[in-house]
């Protein structure tokens, strides 16, 4: 029998910067029929160090994927200090996904703060693919300051196919910045949606996803419509160890991605 | 009657002598666990002869399920940190096992185990031993203080009717015995008086009188909407600030509570890593922690996030996660009673 705890080598084929602490890191299985889906994620380690859960920051084919991580913890740090060619332990994929299949047809909003975006792209890949399945899309990403920004130059590209709307808290003296300045839920008026017709998907902080959801409720979006990405401590990503529950559910295997409607009001949690 | 109709089976009345005599013909091929008395306490151990055996336990401060099938602590990878790293999987041994006197709830509470380990995602090692051991439970001649399994479902007699192998009745000089699963029939070889309806009836008047003797009781109805509706009532942060340690007691002897914290030790040479998992508690203040914050900051919130699992997220796994054991009641430093805590939180609500 398989144990579900064992990971593989993930060799490193590729380390772009992104910012100051952030990097996205190309990586190789050697099981060519690893999948995974937008939304769902890896635990990430190395022997010694321990693991952490990380989400594709792409969609995964024939087991080439990439992390995008931000060097905040034990673990990530130590994955900070890697080189191209070394290598690191990942299992998955794990959880549930942005239900895109669902939006088929209809417009989509997808809304992002600071390292939130990361969950994300593998979303506006795979409706870059296949871009005439979807109606109306629109990204609004917004980031503490222009430096924090992931995939700047990518956003560039996405605005051919989507509406992208940027914003910052504040701009960084001596730093050109031609997007707007506030929080993301200002921009949700200047985007043209159309409520009735809409999937939201939303990623960032658990403060920011909460005002998001309102925002998108007071708009007439349909509760039924509005997902966000939860996050919580994991050790094991397979509904065992117990760190990661909330209000009874598994944020490893019930989610990630997650209805909205469905997790508000719950104990010890923002939204 | 539909007790009585599956009680129609192969259920035989055996002197305990005979019953013992079974037990010690297990041990040439099994490792027999059961309750024996340590000073004035009973304890979970393996016997090298019934005569070991004190049948009339009340309760242990250990569950079986989380000593003997879901380990408090064990290897689940080794890596050999070479110029290559190599993994190996720690194997589980597959001794085959009785426990013998188990109690209906510490019963429910492994059935509860299966949940989490034999789920979604299967665990190797839980489930190579559930597969080798052998259940048998014990129905409660003896009600403790603090148990109150006849709220919920678990107890004092077993109800549920598979996932374990048999279930013993104490009849004085016999016990009356439930064979309840193939492999119990193959193990059991003993000849025995059948027994029918007469005997039916006696079970049915000693749960009667059981039921009677309960002094904690709790009901259960409404309260995972109650609590929802609750989450700010002051006996969460009154009876935490006030009395709670966050010892973790509670989750350490709680029979059905299975988190656990996963960690890597690395050898003096550097060139292994042990992968080990160990209990964790929801007490300990780092449980809920992530970058930039912690979810369960306030002891308060941890001490709910406990009561809750236990009384409240019957949605997890479709059944209340409490069996009812008391153990995290007696084994609380300072007392903390998580039934009081839900009445407390009825009574001001009933108002």
């Amino acid at each position: 029998m398989k144990n579900p705890l064992l990971p593989v080598k993930a060799t490193i084929t590729g380390i772009k910067r992104e910012t100051e602490d952030t990097k996205t890191f190309s990586l190789s299985i050697e099981d060519s029929s690893y999948t995974a889906k937008p939304g769902q994620f890896n635990m990430v380690g190395y022997p010694g160090v321990g693991e952490a859960p990380i989400s594709l920051s792409s969609m995964a084919s024939e087991g080439r994927f990439q992390h995008t991580i931000r060097s905040v913890g034990r673990v990530t740090e130590f994955i900070d200090g890697f080189k191209e060619g070394d290598v690191m332990y990942v299992r998955g994929p794990y959880g549930t996904y942005w239900p895109l299949d669902n939006a088929i047809g209809n417009d989509i909003l997808l809304v992002a703060g600071g390292v939130g975006l990361a969950p994300l792209r593998p979303v506006v890949q795979e409706i870059l693919e296949r871009r005439d399945s979807f109606g109306t899309v629109t990204l609004i990403y917004g980031s503490r300051t222009p430096d924090n920004m992931l995939f700047l130059r990518e956003i560039d590209t996405w605005r051919k196919n989507i509406a992208v709307f940027l914003t910052v808290d504040e701009v960084t003296p001596n730093t050109k910045w031609d997007y707007d300045v506030g929080l993301v839920t200002q921009l949700l008026d200047n985007a043209a949606i159309n409520p009735v017709k809409t999937f939201a998907f939303i990623c960032g902080p658990e403060i920011m996803m909460l005002f998001v959801s309102r925002g998108l409720s007071i708009r007439g979006f349909l509760p039924s419509r509005v997902y966000v990405s939860l996050e919580r401590r994991m050790k094991c990503g397979i509904a065992q160890c117990g760190h990661c529950q909330h209000g009874g559910k598994f944020i490893c295997k019930d989610g990630p991605v997650f209805l909205y409607k469905d997790m508000s009001r719950l104990a010890d949690g923002l939204l | 009657m539909t007790g009585e109709n599956i009680f129609q089976g192969s259920n035989l009345l055996i002197p305990k002598d005979s019953f013992f005599r079974f037990i010690d013909s297990l041990r040439s091929q099994h490792r027999v666990l059961g309750p024996i008395k340590e000073r004035d306490y009973a304890v979970f151990r393996e016997i090298t002869s019934s005569r070991d055996l004190f049948m009339e336990y009340k309760t242990t401060m250990l569950s079986p399920g989380k000593m003997f099938l879901y380990k408090p602590r064990e290897d689940i990878l080794k890596f050999r940190m070479e110029s290559t790293v190599s993994i190996q999987e720690v194997m589980t041994e597959v001794e085959k096992q009785v426990i013998v006197g188990i109690h209906p709830c510490d019963i429910n509470a492994i059935l509860y185990l299966d949940q989490t380990f034999l789920g979604t995602f299967s665990d190797p090692s839980y489930k190579a031993r559930r597969e080798n051991t052998v259940l048998i439970g014990l129905n409660c001649m003896q009600v403790s203080d603090n148990c109150f399994c006849s709220s919920v479902g678990t107890g004092p007699f077993l109800k549920a009717q598979s996932g374990y192998d048999m279930v013993l009745t104490d009849f004085g000089e016999d016990y009356l015995i439930e064979l309840k699963s193939e492999r119990a029939h193959e193990l059991f070889d003993i000849k025995g008086e059948k027994a029918g309806h007469a005997e039916w009836s006696v079970k049915s008047g000693k749960e009667e009188s059981m039921l009677k003797s309960f002094k904690k009781s709790i009901y259960v109805d409404g309260l995972d909407t109650l609590f929802m509706k609750n989450l700010d009532h002051p006996v969460w942060a009154t009876t935490a600030n006030e009395r709670c340690l966050s010892c973790s007691n509670c989750v350490m002897v709680c029979p059905t509570c299975f988190c656990y914290d996963i960690k890597d030790e690395v050898s003096m040479d550097l060139k292994e890593v042990s992968r080990i998992r160990q209990l964790d508690a929801c007490q300990d203040l780092r449980f809920a922690e992530v970058h930039g914050g912690n979810f369960r900051l306030r002891r308060s919130s941890r001490l709910r996030q406990f009561v809750m699992h236990n009384l409240n997220y019957t949605s997890q796994y479709g059944t209340i996660k409490t069996v009812g054991c008391g153990r995290c009641i007696t084994w609380c430093p300072t007392k903390i009673d998580l039934t009081e805590m839900a009445k407390e939180i009825q009574r001001s609500t009933i108002r």
